[in-house]
């Protein structure tokens, strides 16, 4: 039987001098500065400079003031150990000692670290009992032994997956990396357990690696497979010609099973549960179950909407009167030319309305090509649609007090109340007439067998709104928000007198003047 | 660099800082194996860097941070590594103030899985070196230049990088060595490198909003370009329209092809074409 050559580099080294750090911290700011050292088991050291206290493990052990010689020293240290890793760390440290210079408080306190850093980083290991060693196994042996170290190590089931019909010829190596040099060919089959695997050159048989890693260079190869067994692969260019197998795919593949398993049947669960909610939503929405309360569900129903209407009704009318009191002129300018040039304003808002997003975008697009656009364009894409939404409240609240005063000169009952003297009266009574199909569409609802006609006023309020709309953002656009009248505004004494008095007031000037001229 | 400077500096002279809350701080942690670690990265404004390290550490950190409203993080445990700085309370501070920095080190070798997230910072990323088995990176309004220099020997399924308000360039796509390469944009420049050496046929799937995307292509890597898009220009200088697809000449024959999926909404698309810098395409 061909006896296999089985290295062993179990884990254990020689007695180390000084302690492994693993982890280090080094801050400095102008009220300090402190090292943290983090040890393998798990054990720290903290010294820090801080606000005049030195403090070892947070315990106070000294004081100092900045910039005497104990903090320059302990600065120094630290710009050096800021440089250093573990080895060359720990000898730093353990080689400082005080400055011979200090005296009094600072030298007791230097003294105390540098003692600290003695015990903290020379305490020694226990070494190892194990140590490398090389053993010649038969192969036989070579499994049964393989099997005992991957059982300590908890990889049994993988090992002996990888090593089912492997070549009698092999080499194990455990917890160690391998190298196959660039002119170095094995003629056997290579089981690496808990290491690195690097080819060069050329292996003739199989590889086995598990818990490690396999790296094929570039011109290195595999004659035979690589059975990998929670393992890596690393390919540059390499070559493994008899393919990789994933001795844990069926493990896998059944853990993915069992996770799709469980994941459908948590969506089925979701599912029926969201369901079964939507089916108890939707049977209280639709009144399925008796109530007391299902005959007045009608009544209910269309008194909240008829309050909704005035309650819309009362914010327009607080924000009507902000923008009289802060920009009257503006909106008097807008209303004329709604009240004016309806249709025209009606076409530009309606274009306007259309252009709004292409604009917005192409907006968004200009300023953000370039580098100093971009917070430009930031701003740009809300402010853009908040001020066409302002636009259009603008243009509706001054459509809303034309109709007002329309409603006013009207003489239809229940409109006496409207006084064109009171802007905020005549705005509130031309927002309850455009919004009158609304409030008689939902009292109607309260009636049976009305529906349709409840629905065809609804419809004809969703058309008088957007009429109303799109003249009112029209005439903002035409007029730029009221900035550049169209139409002369505000109060005429001549037009108002004449109006009243039913006289031309130039023309009895004239007739004056005349009989003047004539006595 | 500058941060290592102003450590020292910081160290040597602690009376010039006098009066500051900057602190600095370097931090590092020794390499004990090689098996992988998931290392999540946060950082908000300041200067941002990430480097390859091949000194026995697993990583390697220089923060420079205002001690009053951050504090630095380094959590290491199962096989889990999170970095950055963490605000402390709800500080918002209105206006100017001086920068922060970070430096970060990772160890080469080392598979990792990578995840950054980085705020309105100015960030200069080199993964060149490090063994990637996944990237997931995430920037805000920030200037970012990020380079695959030398290739990734460890495969990766998906890249995935998002990017918000920002000048963004990411060179060396190929070095990525993962199939399939998802960068999502918002609004800017970006800039996309795909040189560097492509290990298989891939997919680059991008997905701008608004502003500029170019391309460069190396001479020699066969790309297709398939596009959807809304009110963009392509600029498709020496790709031949296929069908509903944009290919270069020698796609069907090229060693390695790249297939992009492109979805832009506003904007304009360039392709340039480039000599390799990064190893063959």
């Amino acid at each position: 039987m061909a006896l296999g050559v089985v290295a062993l580099a179990l884990p254990g080294s020689a007695e180390a001098q000084l302690r492994d750090i693993v982890a280090k911290s080094v801050s400095a700011s102008s009220s300090g500065a402190s090292l943290e050292l983090g040890f393998r088991d798990d054990a720290t050291l903290r010294v820090r400079f801080d606000d005049g206290d030195v403090i070892l493990d947070g315990n106070v052990i000294g004081s100092y003031r900045t910039g005497d010689e104990l903090d320059r020293a302990w600065r120094a240290l630290l710009g050096e150990a800021m440089a250093l890793e573990d080895g060359a760390l720990a000898e730093r440290l353990v080689d400082w000692s005080a400055p011979s210079s200090l005296s009094g408080g600072l030298a007791d306190a230097a003294r105390e670290l540098d003692d600290a850093f003695e015990r903290a980083l020379r305490e020694t290991q226990a070494p190892a009992e194990a140590e490398t060693r090389d053993v010649d196994a038969s192969s036989q042996n070579g499994h049964s032994l393989a099997r005992l170290l991957v059982g300590a190590i908890g990889r049994l089931g993988a090992l002996d997956e990888a090593l089912s019909g492997l070549d009698e010829d092999f080499r194990i190596h455990v917890d160690e990396d391998v190298t196959v040099g660039r002119d170095e060919v094995v003629d056997a089959s290579i089981v690496v357990i808990e290491g690195t695997l690097t080819v060069e050159g050329g292996i003739t048989g199989d590889v086995v690696v598990v818990g490690g890693a396999l790296d094929v260079r570039e011109d290195g190869y595999i004659e035979g497979e690589a059975r990998i067994a929670d393992a890596r692969v690393l390919r540059d260019n390499g070559e493994i010609r008899g393919g990789i197998v994933d001795v844990l795919d069926d493990e896998r593949d059944f853990q993915d099973d069992l996770r799709d398993r469980l994941r459908d049947e948590i969506r089925e669960e979701l599912r029926s549960n969201l369901r079964s909610e939507l089916r108890e939503a939707a049977r209280l929405e639709d009144g399925d179950s008796y109530s007391i309360m299902a005959p007045l569900r009608p009544v209910i129903r269309g008194v909240g909407g008829v309050f909704e209407k005035l309650v819309l009704v009362f914010i327009l009318g607080l924000l009507g009167a902000g923008f009289f009191a802060f920009a009257g002129e503006n909106v008097d300018a807008i209303a004329e030319t709604a009240r004016r040039t309806p249709a025209r304003a009606a076409m530009v808002g309606f274009a306007g309305s259309f252009l709004l997003i292409p604009v917005w975008l192409l907006g968004a697009i200009v300023l953000a090509v370039s580098i100093i656009g971009i917070p430009v364009a930031i701003a740009w894409l809300p402010l853009f649609p908040l001020a066409a939404i302002l636009a259009a409240l603008l243009g509706y609240i001054a459509v809303a007090r034309v109709a007002g005063e329309w409603l006013a000169d009207s003489g239809y009952p229940w409109t006496g109340w409207i006084r064109k003297s009171n802007p905020i009266v005549t705005l509130v009574g031309g927002l309850l007439g455009l919004l009158m199909a609304f409030i008689a569409s939902h009292v109607i609802s309260i009636a049976p067998f009305l529906g349709l006609l409840s629905g065809l006023l609804f419809a004809l309020g969703v058309i008088v709104t957007i009429i109303a709309a799109e003249v009112g953002f029209g005439a903002v656009l035409l007029t730029r928000a009221g900035r550049r009248p169209e139409y002369p505004g505000g109060f005429d004494a001549d037009a108002a007198w004449e109006a009243a008095m039913n006289i031309d007031v130039e023309e009895g000037l004239d007739a004056k003047h005349d009989r003047e001229d004539q006595t | 660099m500058r941060t290592t400077m102003t450590i020292a500096a910081a160290l040597l002279v602690p009376v010039a800082i006098q009066g500051q809350s900057w602190k600095t701080v370097t931090m590092s942690r020794q390499l004990q194996d090689n098996d992988e670690v998931r290392v999540s990265v946060d950082y908000g404004s300041g200067d941002f860097s990430v480097r390859s390290v091949d000194e026995g550490v697993l990583y390697r950190m220089n923060l420079r941070y205002d001690e009053d409203r951050f504090e630095p993080v380094a959590d290491y445990s199962g096989r889990r590594l999170r970095l950055g700085v963490d605000a402390i309370g709800r500080n918002i501070t209105v206006g100017r103030s001086r920068s922060g920095a970070m430096e970060l080190e990772l160890a080469r070798g080392v598979p990792l899985d990578l995840d950054l997230n980085f705020g309105a910072v100015r960030a200069d990323i080199d993964l060149g070196g490090l063994s990637l088995t996944g990237l997931s990176l995430s920037t805000g309004a920030s200037e970012s230049t990020i380079d695959v220099s030398e290739p990734n020997p460890l495969e990766m399924e998906t890249a995935h990088v998002e990017a918000g308000a920002t000048q963004f360039s990411m060179m060396g796509l190929g070095n990525l060595n993962a199939d399939r390469i998802e960068i999502d944009a918002g609004v800017g420049e970006i800039t996309l490198g795909l040189d560097g050496r492509w290990r298989r046929d891939s997919r680059l799937v991008i997905d701008v909003g608004v502003g500029s995307l170019e391309l460069r292509v190396p001479e020699g890597l066969g790309i297709q370009l398939r596009k959807n898009s809304f009110l963009t220009a392509l600029d498709s200088e020496g790709l031949v329209k296929r069908g509903d697809v944009y290919e270069s000449p020698d796609f069907q024959d090229a060693d390695r092809r790249v297939i992009i999926d492109l979805d832009a909404a506003f904007g304009r698309v360039s392709v340039v074409w480039t000599r390799a810098e990064h190893g063959k395409p």
